[in-house]
């Protein structure tokens, strides 16, 4: 069982990485929630965002989706600016996302959620469509053929035909990254993707998402607080504390980072302190 | 039953679907009457004024002529639809919803003050292309059934899930490339064509059109066809459509407590069925018919 790889059309040079953040800034009134952050992701890579509550690792994928206008900087995506576009139009280019806050279609079911996704192979002629003649019919067989395999990756299958509102939390998220792969991405942004889940649960969406990248040939850019689990999975990590990129780099190099040491250790000690 | 009534019920019904539709995106528009007040007076019009249509000394009313005012009067109300929808559809909920009503108000107010509309008595003797009033049964039907072929064809179609994603989550369905404007204009478009094409075949059954058939007080009564019926499926505005249009008639005997107890009904529908008559459980065991082996439903989940 096999869903086929598709791939986004390549465009830009082929020096330029596949995302590209230059000096991104990001205000709320007063408030700074990002700070001149630049990094780039190449094609191909698990690359983790990690950060304390509030360091403005949401703002930035609000940035790079198209939600939030940036107040200043850039994102590039093959070479190109993308920013001022819409998410619609960033989601074609070939970024899709996840929510932190889970964004089901809750009243769908989990296979018509899966299916929006795959909308821009779900139209056929007007003609055909209205009629549901033998060509719908095997279009629409294909289609949901497609969808149970993409559920399947993610072992939701079997209830397919439930309604996504009555699905556990941890489902929940599965069937968020099962709907934002069938949009066709060539850039997957997970938002804490493993909140929620418990141990073993965490170490199989790992698992996962690196199968993912190998059979989608997914570039992928993931939020999560399990600092050991990223440093397993991706390679390389950006740290944000406070709108600031304070690192950059390899798991090993960012773990050694004083400042991240700093950030973490940091506010582990002020938390334990107040627990006291 | 009167067949005039009948007629009447099926033109509730038909309102309802094109209150639905919008709705089906999330969008409350009320612009329904607006649409079907275009139809109406374009109906009435080209039937009494433009000869080459072929109305007769008799007051009949050529068939195909009446065919050509349905496609022109669902055009007119669908290219009206696509001009306004540009701009009011960027507005959300309640701005919405007065914008639809302004537009409501606009309408009227021009049919009322044109030269060539009757003012405030209107037109009379629109010519009739059936000889009774069952003869507006047929085509009334099949206006139905049209409108719910396409709503159920919709189910199936990218549109369709693509207006439910709308409703459930614009602003996920716009993280997943749909473009949701678009989307909510054509729900819109579709809705003013019906409500156009409604107009028209009212307005030959009428027999007389003037600008208070496209009101802000039916828009509330449209809208409380889906209220009633339920929005989760095209069946819920039929059904709404159908019972809210005929109860004013069948209480006829009660006097003037007739609009008391229709209040009443209106005002209890929601309480007693929040989901409306028609809701996604009922679907469900609807669906599951011919499956004995069917699971529970997951009905009544609501918050
Ligand atoms: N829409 C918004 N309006 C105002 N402040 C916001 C908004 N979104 C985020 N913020 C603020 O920006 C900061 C960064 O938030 P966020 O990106 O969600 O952090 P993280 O995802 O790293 O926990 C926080 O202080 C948050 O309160
Ligand atoms: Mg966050």
């Amino acid at each position: 069982m096999t869903v086929d790889p598709r791939l986004a059309p390549t465009g830009g040079s082929a020096a330029s990485p596949l995302l590209e953040l230059d000096a991104l800034s990001c205000r709320f009134g007063g408030l700074v929630a990002l700070d001149q952050v630049s990094f780039a992701v190449q094609q191909g890579e698990i690359f983790g965002l990690i950060g304390p509550n509030g360091a403005g690792k949401t703002t930035l994928f609000n940035l790079i989706s198209g939600l939030t206008p940036a107040s200043g900087g850039q994102v590039r995506w093959r070479g190109e600016p993308i920013g001022g576009l819409g998410p619609e139009r960033i989601n074609r280019l070939g970024i899709a996302r996840t929510f932190q806050n889970l964004r089901l279609f809750d009243s769908l079911t989990l296979r018509e959620n899966v299916l929006v996704g795959l909308h821009r192979e779900t139209r056929a002629p007007l003609v055909e469509a209205l009629s549901g003649n033998a060509g719908f019919r095997a279009r629409q067989a294909a289609l949901e053929r497609r969808a149970g395999e993409l559920l399947a990756l993610f072992g939701l299958d079997a209830r397919a035909d439930d309604s996504a509102a009555n699905l556990s939390y941890g489902d929940r998220r599965r069937l968020e990254i099962a709907r934002a792969l069938a949009t066709g991405p060539a850039l997957l942004l997970l938002d804490e993707p493993a909140a929620g889940m418990n141990p073993a649960e965490k170490d199989e969406l790992c698992a996962l998402i690196d199968r993912l990248r190998e059979q989608f040939q997914l570039t992928v850019l993931i939020i999560e607080h399990h600092v050991p689990l990223m440093m397993r999975l991706c390679d390389r990590l950006a740290v944000l504390n406070f709108g600031r990129r304070i690192a950059l780099g390899s798991p090993e190099h960012v773990r050694h980072d004083p400042a991240v040491i700093e950030a973490y250790l940091g506010g582990q000690a002020s938390a334990a302190g107040e627990r006291r | 039953m009167d067949p005039a009534l009948l007629v009447q019920m099926l033109i509730g019904a038909l309102l309802g679907i094109s209150v639905y539709l919008p709705l089906a995106t999330g969008q409350l528009t009320l612009a329904t009457p607006a649409f079907y007040a275009v139809g109406g007076t374009l109906a009435a019009l080209l039937s009494t004024r433009w000869p080459v249509l072929g109305a007769r000394i008799d007051g009949s009313f050529p068939l195909p002529s009446f065919l050509l005012e349905l496609a022109l009067g669902g055009a007119l109300a669908g290219l009206l639809a696509l001009l306004v929808g540009r701009i009011v559809l960027r507005l959300q909920g309640i701005y919405l919803a007065i914008a639809t009503i302004a537009l409501v108000e606009i309408v009227r107010v021009a049919i009322l003050n044109l030269p060539f509309t009757g003012g405030a008595v209107g037109i009379f003797g629109i010519p009739q292309p059936f000889p009774s009033a069952a003869g507006y049964l047929l085509p009334a039907l099949a206006l139905l059934l049209l409108a719910g072929w396409v709503c159920q064809r919709l189910e199936v179609m990218a549109l369709g899930r693509a207006m439910a994603a709308v409703r459930e989550d614009e602003l996920a369905a716009r993280c997943m490339g749909i473009d949701t404007t678009q989307v909510k204009l054509t729900a819109f478009v579709m809705s003013a064509v019906l409500a156009g094409g409604t107009g028209v075949l009212a307005a030959h059954f009428l027999n007389t059109w003037n600008a208070r058939q496209g009101s802000f007080d039916s828009a509330v009564i449209m809208l409380a066809f889906v209220i009633l019926g339920g929005s989760r499926s095209w069946l819920g505005p039929v059904l709404g459509g159908l019972v809210l249009t005929a109860l004013p008639e069948l209480l006829r005997p009660v006097g003037d407590a007739r609009l008391v107890l229709f209040g009443l009904v209106i005002l209890s529908g929601p309480a007693l069925f929040p989901q409306g008559l028609v809701t996604p459980g009922l679907l469900e065991r609807l669906g599951r018919l011919g499956d004995p082996a069917g699971r529970p439903g997951a009905e009544g989940s609501r918050p």
